[in-house]
């Protein structure tokens, strides 16, 4: 199951670098989503999958899956919320104010 | 003596103040006292019972560069030198810069170069010694540049840094190897290890860059370019800096190496034929120049080529005679500046064409200038400096078998003949400069002022150094038994001292010097018959063109490459990163053998995990392939979800509920930000960049899991989350493990998350205020 | 005691917050800001002063013993980066109020300043990889939003690339985080370096080492990942292009220092010489950048890239001299950055372009500036006796020792070109003849010049002062060559 996840990861950060390397800015933000998405399933294949009950101490319970790397993911899951949304702001204010959501027409090497 | 080394820069503190006065007192009137005062310090060293002194003073001891300054006797033939040419420079500039010029500028800049030349000449330490050096650079940048609204100067004033500069640093990558190779500091120390340093690998590289920063300094050939563009310079400074002092600190530095590094065959091969090649080169190159400082400047390039060609003999005739000439150099070659000066300031003009027929008119400047040119052509006549110097160099040149040395046997019956060739060129254009300027017809209808003699405060300095040429001489030994033979000891042990007369006989250099003469003067005679030789050599060819084309092309060309990738297009840099990534780690992989897989110890598969897997990986492929906007944020969300339910699946509940409360809210704001931007096109991709963007895309998601699996299958350690689990309540008080996780052992984590999702919100609100205000203004 | 680790990164936070308070009020944010980032730096002045005297301070965050809680590692090594930080860091709020407009300062440019300062300490600090993650998001977004400030048309447009591809090696990092956790079954760093040791690097962790270096490289604009800095560099206000240049690379290239002095050094053979090779090409490219235009900010932002160079270049040798001589170029960098960008910003501020074409002369109106700029460039060049030549000497000397020729002439070409491609803005820009027709007329530049000496004056002292520095610096190389000397002082065993 490990590697069937670890392969689905990878699937995820295949098609979010693919988008990434889009034009479109909405592309190219779904890519960052899709690639954050692959991240926290290796953090989680990485923790052992199915070993136990969940990290909720209970009595008469030995087994328990790894706790850490949801903890880790917790954080990540929030942090990744935070930048896609300042991105997505960023990225509307960009485009309406550059008139244009092609990546390839902000290039910008006047100031050279 | 270190009082005496910075005494000029700790006076320059005070010039600018001086300088507010200038219109009562002229600033180099102060200025003069300093050098001259120096001078009165040192020249009490000179004696025949003359011994090295040394004084040590700390600086940054744990890194052994220190202060220690050794005075020997060729640190003194220096240090007189500049504090000498020094005090009559600076005499001299007080009547030739009007006081209507930056004089506190000017003299800041030649007291920062008085120190730092001192502090060359009199370091044992490399790496003061280099501090020192680059120094005498920056002055001496600033000085070129002194009129920097003249284009010329700008010009020569970036073309002298960037090549004395380069010199500095492979000198530095030469001290540096030194230093590694000796395990000191001290110049000293390293002579006394010649062993340890001829036994190194590194020997031929340690000397090639510390010749490289002579050359450059020296002006050598092919290096010599920049300094005919020095004489931008005002002229005392042409005199000091470009003439007598600075560009003899590359000499300075292949005498003070000489005793490392005379043993090794390839010093003399090196070392001679650049010197050789510099001197027939430039007086060669001399006599086409029509400005008198032009010609001026490749003389001085020329006798810097023989002296440097002395140093590379070697032996003790050559060391010698290199010490012998640097002195009278210094002297003829001083006095000719100044009256190029003269000429300059008195007719406006130092076009030789316009010039003419001056001796009648100013013949204090005519009277110095014969004995300056003369001397400089080395005319066999009793009274001039420059001919004993000369006629030592002819004597080297003939006793060359002394150097054992079996790859220069080729090369030691040509020099003579080269020796001479060099030296005719010297006589054509020493006659050139003289009989040019003061015989002829005159032509004052070209001159823009009416020409007069100088006044005498600006014939004072150079008549003390045509004293100098005279007092030499007819007196040689006394200059020589006295100073010049320590000089010469420092360079070569073996030299001793032998008299010098005027008279020794009809010996092969003076037929040398015969033939120079008379050839020389031949060709002088006849020289607008042969000056079309010019146009074959060097004809178009010059080296300063190649160094303009090579300035010119570094920064085009530089630009054309910045370009190609510095387009602005993130797909491109995303390209690069991710290409550099995938190739190097994957390389890195496969050389360390790093992939692994195992299947024992794997968690079994299930239908239903299939199957969530399954929609995952349609809908992750689909937002590749859709062309609807929605339809895109739509399935993203459909991911989202599906990461979620494996959450679920594989016992992380409070994964789940994050995840599904943060993918609604998530879908929400796409739609919210992309309801205004325009509809998803279709794609007009070509298949090339298509594939392009497949195979990075790919090669990326196989590298991680490849990693991922290769990470998972190894079985070295226990993760250490048993402990959460043991504590979580013990210690922590709470069933969650990974709430007591977030909020406890981890916390600091939580905090700063918070944190980051505050300045998140504080930004996105900064955004959007920032874009009212906009509106509404 | 153990709890001033915690001080430098928690007093600017704290401060960011009041700041955020006062928002509407500016006269008393910029004062606030002056003073809070005074007491900041007394705060880690004597933090360094403790750590140098009585060793590491090591906080173990909420009680948890490490490697289970979050350690807090103040070793000599993190405690002169945060202290080199807060010192750019109080020049920067002197310089701040002069150089933004009321606009731009009454949008939180002062929270998210002391933000940055706080993310930057921590990634200094921490001992733990996944918190340096932590951190690094920190800094990262502070450096979003003040990138943003502004919201000019070519702000936006560069910063949406800067966080782009900031974001994608962000997703990078915690992923290759995951690997190493997968791998050693741990997040702190001491224990990692413990159980890299004991497996001696074998299997996966040699790739996952070279992802993370990646990751690092990314942030730290080493070739040939530097592609997002030059223009995003440029395009925010002076005062925070400073800020960025001289802090954001630096932690990119503090944390591969870090992990490749702690933890993976069992294969030097193939990741160091790697480095070595990363060392040369981004010179090369770094000065040919610097070369090939004629902005002058654009200039400077160029010159970072063969500085990071350098400084990997000593991590790449690995050896006592080479090591010194990169932390004593990285301290020395931060500072001289600073100022180069600061002097940039008033020279485009006083001649009303960036385009090195269209100036000239500025030096018979703006001597002081002019000479700022001339001693500038031969500090960044590395010509004694100022600062950068130490770091440059030690890194050759160590070089040299590993006979690593060929990346010393490559050091020695770039550092002429180096001093080339700034000079040519004294040469273009203020020399020439004097132009009178009132196109300079005379700016006060009064508020700019005194934090630029100070800084300024600073950096001669580093290099003028070696002797009272180098023995600091040479004692971090040394601790840092052996780091069971970090494991022990961290897991305590």
């Amino acid at each position: 199951m490990e590697i069937l996840i670890a392969i689905l990861a990878g699937v995820l950060m295949t098609t979010g670098v693919y988008n990434l390397l889009q034009k479109q800015i909405l592309r190219i933000v779904i890519g960052t989503v899709l690639l954050s998405h692959g991240a926290h399933l290796f953090i989680l294949t990485m923790g052992k999958l199915k070993r136990g009950q969940p990290p909720i101490l209970m009595d008469g319970i030995e087994n328990y899956a790894d706790p850490l790397p949801q903890a880790l993911i917790l954080t990540s899951i929030v942090i990744s919320f935070g930048i896609t949304s300042l991105l997505l702001v960023l990225a509307y204010r960009t485009a309406r104010e550059n008139n244009t959501d092609n990546m390839e027409k902000l290039r910008g090497t006047e100031n050279e | 003596m270190i009082f005496a080394v910075l005494i000029p820069l700790i006076f320059a503190i005070f010039v600018p103040m001086l300088s507010k006065i200038k219109h009562k007192i002229h600033t180099g009137i102060f200025v003069f006292f300093i050098p001259f005062s120096i001078f009165l310090y040192f020249i009490r060293f000179v004696g025949n019972d003359f011994s090295p002194v040394r004084h040590e003073y700390s600086w940054i001891p744990s890194l052994g560069i220190n202060f220690d300054f050794y005075l020997d006797g060729l640190s003194l033939l220096f240090v007189l030198l500049i504090s000498g040419i020094g005090s009559l420079v600076v005499l001299y500039s007080v009547y030739y810069l009007h006081v209507s010029e930056r004089l506190g500028s000017f003299y800041v800049y030649l007291l920062m170069f008085m120190t730092a030349m001192l502090g060359v000449v009199l370091s044992d330490n490399l790496f003061v010694l280099y501090t020192f050096w680059e120094l005498t650079s920056i002055s001496s940048f600033l000085l070129i540049g002194y009129w920097h609204w003249r284009e010329r100067s700008r010009y020569g004033a970036q073309k002298s840094m960037l090549i004395t500069v380069f010199g500095g640093l492979s000198m530095l990558g030469g001290f540096v190897l030194l230093t590694v190779v000796t395990g000191t500091t001290s110049i000293q120390a390293i002579i006394s290890q010649i062993d340890v340093i001829l036994e190194s690998n590194y020997l031929p590289l340690i000397m090639g860059l510390i010749l490289l920063g002579a050359f450059t300094k020296s002006a050598q050939f092919p290096f010599h370019i920049w300094l005919p563009d020095a004489m931008e310079a005002p002229t005392p400074v042409s005199a000091y800096l470009h003439s007598a002092t600075m560009v003899k600190a590359g000499i300075y530095l292949v005498a003070r190496f000489s005793p490392v590094f005379a043993t090794y065959e390839w010093f003399f091969i090196v070392v001679s034929i650049v010197g050789i090649v510099t001197l027939c080169w430039a007086s060669y190159m001399a006599v086409r120049q029509t400005d008198l400082k032009g010609i001026l400047a490749f003389s001085t390039i020329s006798q810097l080529g023989m002296i440097m060609a002395m140093l590379g003999f070697g032996t003790k005739v050559a060391v010698f005679a290199a010490m012998f000439h640097i002195l009278n150099h210094a002297t003829f070659k001083g006095s000719l500046f100044m009256v190029a000066g003269i000429i300059d300031h008195e007719t406006g003009t130092r076009d030789i064409r316009r010039l003419g027929g001056l001796l009648t008119i100013m013949p204090i400047t005519a009277t110095l200038a014969l004995f300056g040119t003369f001397s400089m052509a080395g005319i066999p006549l009793p009274f001039l400096n420059g001919f004993y110097s000369k006629e030592l160099f002819f004597d080297s040149t003939l006793h060359l078998n002394e150097v054992i040395n079996p790859v220069a046997n080729v090369l030691i019956p040509i020099i003579p003949y080269l020796a001479v060739f060099g030296s005719i060129f010297t006589f054509v254009y020493s006659m050139y400069f003289f009989f040019g300027v003061f015989t002829g017809p005159k032509q004052f209808d070209k001159l823009k002022i009416k020409p007069h003699e100088a006044p005498i405060g600006m014939l004072i300095s150079p008549i003390i150094l045509v004293l100098g040429v005279i007092l030499i001489g007819l007196f040689p030994n006394m200059v020589n038994g006295t100073f010049l033979i320590h000089a010469a000891e420092a360079v070569n042990s073996a030299v001793e001292y032998k008299k010098v007369y005027f008279w020794h006989g009809f010996v092969p250099e003076l037929y040398m010097s015969l033939a120079v003469v008379g050839i020389g003067t031949v060709l002088y005679i006849t020289r607008k018959k042969w000056s079309n030789v010019y146009h074959v050599l060097p004809g178009k060819m010059s080296f300063n063109k190649l160094y303009d084309a090579l300035v010119k092309n570094v920064d085009i060309v530089s630009a054309k490459i910045t370009n190609t990738y510095m387009t602005g297009s993130l797909k491109l840099y995303m390209t690069i990163i991710l290409a550099a990534i995938v190739v190097v780690t994957f390389i890195v992989m496969f050389v360390t053998n790093g992939f692994q897989m195992e299947y024992s110890n794997l968690a079994e598969v299930t239908f239903i995990e299939v199957a969530v897997v399954a929609i995952i990986i349609i809908a992750a492929l689909a937002t590749i392939f859709t062309t609807s906007k929605l339809g895109a944020i739509l399935i993203t969300g459909v991911v989202g979800y599906g990461v979620a339910t494996l959450f679920v699946i594989y016992r992380a509940p409070d994964l789940a509920l994050t995840q599904l409360v943060i993918e609604t809210v998530s879908v929400a704001l796409f739609l919210l930000c992309f309801y205004h931007l325009p509809k998803l096109q279709k794609r007009k991709e070509s298949t090339r960049s298509k594939v392009q963007n497949g195979i990075i895309s790919i090669g990326f998601g196989a590298l991680m899991t490849m990693i991922a699996i290769s990470a998972h299958s190894t079985d070295w350690f226990d993760p250490i989350s048993d402990y959460f689990l043991e504590t979580a309540y013990k210690l922590g008080g709470g069933h969650n493990v990974v709430n007591v996780i977030l909020v406890d052992m981890r916390g600091l984590d939580t905090l700063f998350e918070i944190a980051v999702l505050g300045i998140a919100a504080l930004a996105i609100f900064s955004l959007i205020k920032l874009r009212n205000n906009k509106e509404a203004e | 005691m153990s709890n001033l680790a915690v001080l430098p990164i928690i007093i600017p936070l704290i401060a960011g917050i009041i700041v955020a308070l006062f928002n509407s009020r500016v006269t008393i944010t910029r004062t606030l800001t002056k003073l809070l980032s005074i007491v900041s730096l007394g705060v880690v002045s004597y933090v360094t002063l403790v750590v140098f005297t009585k060793g590491s301070i090591v906080l173990e965050t909420g009680g948890w013993v490490a490697p289970y809680g979050i350690a807090l590692v103040a070793d000599p090594l993190a405690a002169i980066l945060v202290l080199t930080t807060n010192i750019v860091a109080v020049a920067c709020a002197f310089y701040a109020p002069y150089s933004l407009s009321l606009r731009q300062e009454q949008h939180y440019f002062y929270a998210f300043y002391f933000f940055l300062i706080s993310g930057v300490s921590g990634a200094f600090l921490t001992g733990d990889l996944f918190n340096l993650f932590v951190f690094f998001e920190v800094l990262l977004m502070a450096s979003y939003a003040l990138i943003v400030l502004g919201g000019e048309k070519i702000q936006l447009r560069e910063s949406i690339k800067y966080v782009l591809i900031n974001l994608f090696s962000s997703i990078l990092f915690v992923t290759a985080v995951a690997f190493i956790y997968g791998a050693v079954g741990t997040v702190n760093m001491a224990q990692i370096a413990e159980r890299v040791q004991d497996v001696e690097q074998g299997g996966i962790l040699t790739t996952v080492a070279i992802l993370l270096f990646f990751v690092f490289a990314t942030k730290a604009a080493l070739f040939p990942l530097y592609y997002w800095m030059p223009n995003s560099y440029i395009v925010p206000n002076p005062v925070v292009s400073a800020l960025f240049a001289a802090l954001l690379t630096k932690v990119g290239i503090y944390s591969i220092l870090r992990v490749f002095s702690l933890i993976f050094i069992h294969d030097t053979n193939l990741t160091h010489q790697f480095f070595i090779w990363v060392a040369g090409l981004s010179m090369i490219f770094g000065v040919i950048g610097a070369l090939s235009t004629n902005n002058i900010k654009l200039i400077i932002a160029y010159n970072i890239i063969p500085a990071i160079g350098f400084i990997i270049m000593g991590i790449g040798v690995f050896n006592q001299d080479a090591l010194s001589g990169s932390i004593y170029y990285l301290i020395h960098d931060m500072i001289i950055k600073t100022v180069l960008f600061l002097i940039v910003s008033v020279i485009a501020y006083v001649a009303g372009t960036s385009d090195l074409r269209k100036m000239g002369g500025l030096i018979h109106y703006y001597p002081l500036l002019g000479w700022l700029l001339f001693i500038s460039a031969f500090v960044l060049a590395g010509i004694p006796p100022f600062s950068g030549f130490i770091g440059k000497f030690l890194l050759l000397k160590g070089a040299l020792t590993n006979s690593e020729v060929a990346i010393v002439i490559i050091t020695l070409l770039s550092s002429l070109l180096i001093l080339y491609s700034v000079m040519k803005i004294f040469i273009r820009g203020f020399w020439g003849e004097k132009d009178e027709s009132g196109k300079y007329e005379k700016k006060s530049i009064k508020g700019f010049i005194g934090p630029i000496v100070l800084l300024l004056a600073f950096s001669v002292f580093l290099g003028v002062g070696a002797e009272f520095i180098y023995p600091s610096i040479e004692s971090i190389s040394a601790y840092l060559l052996d780091p069971q000397l970090y494991i022990d002082s961290v897991l305590k065993e």
